[in-house]
């Protein structure tokens, strides 16, 4: 049986034009290569420092 | 693919060829967004837009540069409703690569029509305004503004989802069932939409669960349940005697019904076909009996013709032994002719072949020629006085021996042969009378008087013709 309130819950707001921008903005965009090149990055730093 | 450390174009080295890198990892998170990229593409082939979105969006966090990827998602997003989803993946396409991207025209198709960027844009704020109706519990206000908002938008599926919720609460389940089946033909495999489709069709089913009630509620009746250690027992309630009672009952019941089935339904149809039966072989019989009664009709025909023509070869035969019998007194005058030829004394055998010609003299004179007459005269003027004392001599022996109807043909013969014989006539005459034949008796008398006049003969015939006629 489905359960009215908690299945309300689950819609959201829907973002609307003008906040599309922001929306933009805040996204993140960070994916594993971004991750891995950090990853990289630290390891080399660690052994320049060694 | 490009190398993340130098930017040169990577080989099929698991290093850089330009800055020696290791890029075996990198690659590897490359394929997997690519393999995820083809996943959402299938997905969205075939209609499943939710699972299309989870594998674009996991295909952009392995490799948020996948243009492909992220162009398909906004594809995706806009034709779920969600328009300013589908704008923000093409404007950051878009940035990550400002050249040569197909997002710049979706994005243009959009903001070059500023009638239907409004529209858009109020079609998403009555949606977020229904959902707070719903919020406020008018749900009245929301199913209405949610109505509006499908008529500008109709592809938008939280739309169509939370308007099916809203029935759903309302218990209006065929409404409910007509939006979700909406919901399904733009996105086939949405989870919600599926669960709330089968909660609609499960209520949409009453008759199953009127059904199951009054069992469970009969069988908790029928039931005896008590503990016995660490056992529950469940005892029916006189079970074995309702049961012996109903199997007799639906027995005869089921008798019945048998009966009432053979009655009404298995023997008219039997009966219908025996009658059908009967009346194809009295069919079968009227065409025998038609086919006979023509061979039959067909058989009189060919007795009536043989008949016809036996009636007429009858008489061709008739006239054929009319020839034949001239044939045979010819025979019979030339066996005489030659057996004088060869022994004239044989009288009696000559007299034999002239009494069968004699015979058929009087029946066959016509056919008879002139030649055989002549034949015949010249015969019986050669042997007619020797055949005339034989047969007076027969005749006269016959007459002294009372034989009188033996002595009569002998005497005429007699005569007939020697007409000079008035023996012959006179005793002819006496055989007539003694016969008792006076009328003939009397005419022969008549012939010797004429024919023999003042003779002893003629005496007597007067005397006996005297008598004749006082007698009567």
């Amino acid at each position: 049986m489905i359960d009215f309130e908690e299945e309300l819950k689950k819609f959201h707001p829907s973002l609307e034009v003008e906040d599309a921008v922001e929306a933009i903005y805040n996204q993140d965009l960070t994916d594993m290569a971004d991750i891995l090149i950090k990853m990289v990055e630290k390891t080399k730093e660690k052994e320049e420092q060694e | 693919m490009i190398c993340y450390n130098c930017g040169c174009r990577l080989s099929e080295h698991d290093f850089c060829t330009g800055c020696g890198v290791d890029v075996s990892l990198y690659k590897k998170i490359m394929y997997m967004s690519n393999r995820f990229y083809n996943d959402g593409l299938d997905k969205a082939t075939v209609r499943d837009l939710s699972g299309a979105v989870i594998s674009l969006r996991q295909s952009l966090k392995f490799n948020k540069n996948n243009i492909d990827a992220r162009n398909l998602l906004g594809l995706v997003y806009f034709e779920m409703g969600e328009v300013v989803a589908a704008l923000s993946e093409w404007v950051i396409s878009k940035n990550l690569r400002p050249k040569k991207n197909i997002a710049d025209d979706y994005i243009d198709m959009i903001q070059n029509n500023q009638s239907r960027l409004d529209a858009i844009n109020q079609t998403i704020k009555k949606y977020n305004q229904a959902l707070v109706y719903c919020y406020q519990d008018s749900q009245d206000l929301a199913v209405i503004q949610l109505k509006k908002v499908l008529s500008y938008n109709p592809k938008y599926i939280r739309a169509h989802q939370l308007l099916a919720l809203l029935y759903i609460n309302i218990e209006e389940w065929e409404k409910a069932k007509k939006e979700l089946l909406k919901c399904c033909q733009i996105d086939t495999n949405n989870t919600t939409t599926l669960r709330y489709l089968k909660e609609v069709e499960h209520m949409l089913m009453p008759e199953d669960a009127a059904k199951n009630a009054p069992k469970k509620k009969t069988s908790s009746d029928e039931v005896i349940r008590y503990q016995s250690g660490n056992e529950t027992i469940i005892q029916p309630v006189n079970g074995k005697d309702k049961s012996g009672v109903s199997s007799l009952l639906n027995l005869g019941i089921g008798v019945v019904i048998g009966v009432a089935i053979a009655c009404f339904l298995i023997l008219p149809a039997r009966i219908q076909s025996a009658q059908a039966d009967i009346n194809d072989e009295l069919r079968i019989v009227s065409e025998q009996s038609d086919v006979k009664t023509a061979t039959i009709d067909e058989q009189q025909q060919k007795i009536q013709s043989l008949t016809d023509e036996n009636q007429r070869l009858s008489d061709e035969l008739a006239s054929f032994e009319g020839t034949d019998g001239a044939l045979k007194a010819t025979d019979g005058l030339m066996m005489a002719v030659s057996t004088y030829l060869t022994n004239p004394e044989d009288i009696e055998t000559i007299a034999g072949y002239m009494e069968s010609l004699e015979t058929q003299e009087g029946e066959e004179e016509e056919t008879r020629t002139a030649s055989f007459t002549a034949l015949q005269e010249n015969f019986l003027t050669l042997t007619g006085e020797q055949l005339g004392t034989y047969y007076y001599n027969a005749g006269y022996e016959s007459y002294n021996a009372d034989n009188y109807e033996e002595a009569i043909p002998n005497l005429e013969r007699a005569y007939r042969y020697n007409e000079t014989n008035a023996d012959a006539l006179f005793y002819l005459g006496n055989s007539y009378r003694r016969l008792g034949d006076n009328d003939k008796a009397k005419e022969i008398y008549a012939q010797v008087i004429d024919n023999f006049p003042d003779t002893r003969r003629a005496n007597e015939a007067e005397t006996y013709l005297a008598e004749i006629n006082n007698e009567n």
